[in-house]
């Protein structure tokens, strides 16, 4: 929040240092060492690793979705270490998750499901809510399938609503998990493309974690995992800098 | 235009990909103050909850279904209860006495024990007594005057001209029931009794077999029957004594006393234990209804049955309610942890959970009552018993469907923590 005085932004996510490890006493068994990482605002970072590198859960750390135990991490000026469970709920309604799975509420439509990801900010009503849902849909092709149910979508027409549920609430960061592992190529590259586009086109910076080598060409930078330490890499190339 | 959030936040109509806000890398928005209407965060939460309650119609069917049948257990459990009560005490309270005596053994009025008359006319010595009125009661066998069947009836003798009793329809029937060998029948008692009001309005007065003697009946009355007797009889106190030749004149079951008017009934009451030897109970009107209310709650295991009807049909409900909001959180847990992921805190989720009880509450228990009502009329005329529905039982009735469902709902919320957004990714 010192961001009044400071010409230069801050980073929507600045980490120095962090630990984390599952277990106690003898079982401890740390996965994540020694990370910094800076995500600059607007940047597009994707996170490779090997299974059991400890990628996904940096992304529950960043996400305020676990309580950290060793190190600093800011995401969007909120320090994580020692935040009250409060703090971090609060944090994570600036934050626009996008899972493996679509996760959307079967019992609402696209446009109520996209909603609900606003329904929390008191300063909106139930009409700007709708409104801004289904042109959040529209921004991701889906203007003509408000109504629908998404038991009524396709595997790509759904991952494309939690698409614009994730942007729908203006975050100031976007966390995906494997967005595409559950969708084909086709429709995979769609959604990514897409996620890029409208982040990119707001400043949002993404960081996402995958192992889907078809995406690598989307990022800015390529961050690479392993055994809970982040190993460097080269840099993304034919991507344009944002 | 170029915008300054940080100075001042852009307009609030403003989309997010408005070209002013485009182009390049915006600012992380202002961290939004978490306040807003207070309706809102209980309207929403219970919009959710009927959102997803609707999205099942038969699991919504059968939690209806469950809080209906805990409703309607509890409406007639309660109702039951209720008429057993109101129905054991009628007799007792259209006695228009202010103060009765009885002997102190007596547990409930139609098992009395007989205390002496004499204190009939003790009591007279109080200059706030104005008058007395010895009462006998008695069971005896009643015969069917078509089938000939037999049956116990309640009797009931006493001055008929004192006043004391208020049973509709007694009144002008006071000089016909000193002929002798006349009495009245209680239109409510139960059908067994013969088809009595029938048989009057066809023939008039006509005779029937009261313990073994030919009684005339010569009008009815309304008292209504209890647990302890299907049916009433009154007559004079001779003719009772004809009919109940055993029963010594002396010894009589129960004493109404009326005061002058303006009397305390309290000191009054006070005085007379003080005066009457320790041989009779003395008891305000409300009191003695009171007693023999008190001995059908407590003395027997009626009462108690009745609430371990209701309680176990409220467990019932609470179970089915739960189960049903339980496989919804349970069947939901990812979108749950979604949810929180998106930042909806356990509070709020708990909340919809919470409303999603209460609407069960509300969809069960409103054909409940309806039925209920039906219910107690079909019931309420098969068995003569005095079963209606009031205001103040339906309220009860509502608010324990309630408890219910919010403990329901308390219970269910539990496994929302289960929906944890760490184990999303």
């Amino acid at each position: 929040m010192d961001g009044h005085a400071s010409a230069v932004r801050p980073a929507p996510v600045e980490i120095r240092g962090l630990g984390y490890a599952y277990g106690e006493g003898e079982l401890r068994r740390p996965v994540l060492r020694d990370i910094d990482l800076t995500i600059r605002p607007g940047e597009i970072v994707l996170l490779t690793g090997p299974s059991g590198s400890g990628k996904t859960t940096l992304l529950t750390l960043i996400g305020a979705l676990r309580a950290m135990q060793e190190g600093s991490c800011r995401v969007l000026g909120q320090e994580l270490m020692g935040a009250s469970e409060a703090q971090r709920v609060q944090l994570r309604r600036q934050i626009g998750f996008i899972f493996q799975q679509h996760n959307l509420l079967g019992f609402l439509t696209a446009q109520q499901n996209v909603a609900m990801a606003i329904e929390l900010d008191p300063r909106t009503t139930e009409a700007g809510r709708l409104e801004r849902a289904t042109a959040m849909l529209a921004a991701v092709g889906l203007g003509d399938r408000g109504a629908s149910l998404p038991s009524e979508l396709s595997g790509g027409q759904r991952q494309r609503v939690a698409v614009a549920r994730a942007l729908a609430g203006e975050p100031g960061l976007i966390l995906a998990d494997e967005p595409t592992a559950a969708l084909d190529r086709q429709s995979g590259g769609e959604v990514v493309r897409l996620l890029r586009e409208l982040a990119k086109r707001r400043g949002v910076p993404i960081l996402l974690v995958t192992h889907d080598p078809r995406i690598l060409d989307l990022a800015d930078r390529i961050v690479s995992m392993e055994d809970g330490r982040i190993v460097p890499t080269k840099q993304a190339e034919g991507v344009p800098a944002a | 235009m170029n915008v300054q959030a940080r100075e001042a936040p852009a307009p609030p109509g403003f989309l997010p990909w408005a070209p002013e806000l485009t182009g390049e890398a915006g600012p992380p928005p202002e961290p939004r103050a978490p306040r807003g209407r207070p309706g809102a965060a209980l309207y929403l939460p219970l919009r959710l909850a009927w959102r997803q309650l609707r999205a099942e119609k038969a699991r919504l069917a059968s939690a209806i279904a469950g809080v209906m049948f805990a409703c309607v257990l509890v409406f007639m459990q309660l109702g039951f209860r209720s008429a057993l009560f109101d129905s054991a005490t009628a007799l007792l309270a259209s006695f228009r006495a202010d103060v009765f005596l009885m002997h102190p053994m007596t547990q409930v009025s139609f098992k009395p024990e007989m205390l002496p008359r004499v204190r009939a006319s003790q009591a007279l010595a109080l200059p706030e007594v104005q008058a007395t009125v010895p009462v006998y009661l008695a069971q005896a066998t009643w015969r069917n005057p078509e089938s000939g069947a037999r049956r116990a009836v309640q009797l009931v003798g006493f001055d008929v001209e004192a006043g004391v009793m208020d049973f509709p329809g007694l009144a002008p029937l006071i000089e016909t029931l000193k002929r002798p060998d006349t009495m009245v029948f209680d239109r409510r008692s139960r059908p067994e009794f013969g088809p009595v009001p029938k048989l009057l309005a066809e023939r008039g007065p006509f005779e029937v077999q009261v313990a073994n003697r030919q009684m005339e009946v010569v009008g009815l009355i309304e008292i209504g029957p209890s647990f302890g007797a299907d049916g009433n009889v009154v007559m004079s106190e001779t003719n009772f004594r004809r009919l109940v030749k055993e029963r010594q004149v002396s010894q009589v079951d129960l004493i109404a006393i009326r005061l002058v008017p303006g009397a305390d009934r309290e000191a009054a009451v006070a005085r007379l234990r003080q005066v009457l030897p320790p041989d009779v109970t003395v008891l305000g009107g409300p009191d003695l209804v009171k007693h023999e209310r008190d001995y059908w709650e407590s003395a027997t295991p009626i009462g108690f049955i009745f609430m371990f009807g209701s309680i176990m049909g409220l467990i019932v409900g609470m179970v089915i309610v739960y189960q049903i909001l339980f496989s919804d959180i349970a069947s939901h847990l990812k979108e749950y942890a979604t949810l929180k992921a998106m930042g909806y805190s356990n509070f709020y989720l708990g909340r919809a959970v919470l409303s999603a009880a209460f609407i069960l509450a509300l969809l069960g228990f409103l054909p409940g009552f309806a039925l209920s009502t039906f219910l107690y009329d079909v019931v309420g005329k098969s068995t003569f018993l005095p079963l209606a529905m009031d205001a103040p039982r339906a309220l009860a009735v509502f608010g324990m469907i309630f408890t219910m469902c919010g403990l329901a709902g308390l219970l269910a919320m539990r496994k929302l923590r289960d929906a944890n957004p760490a184990d999303m990714f």
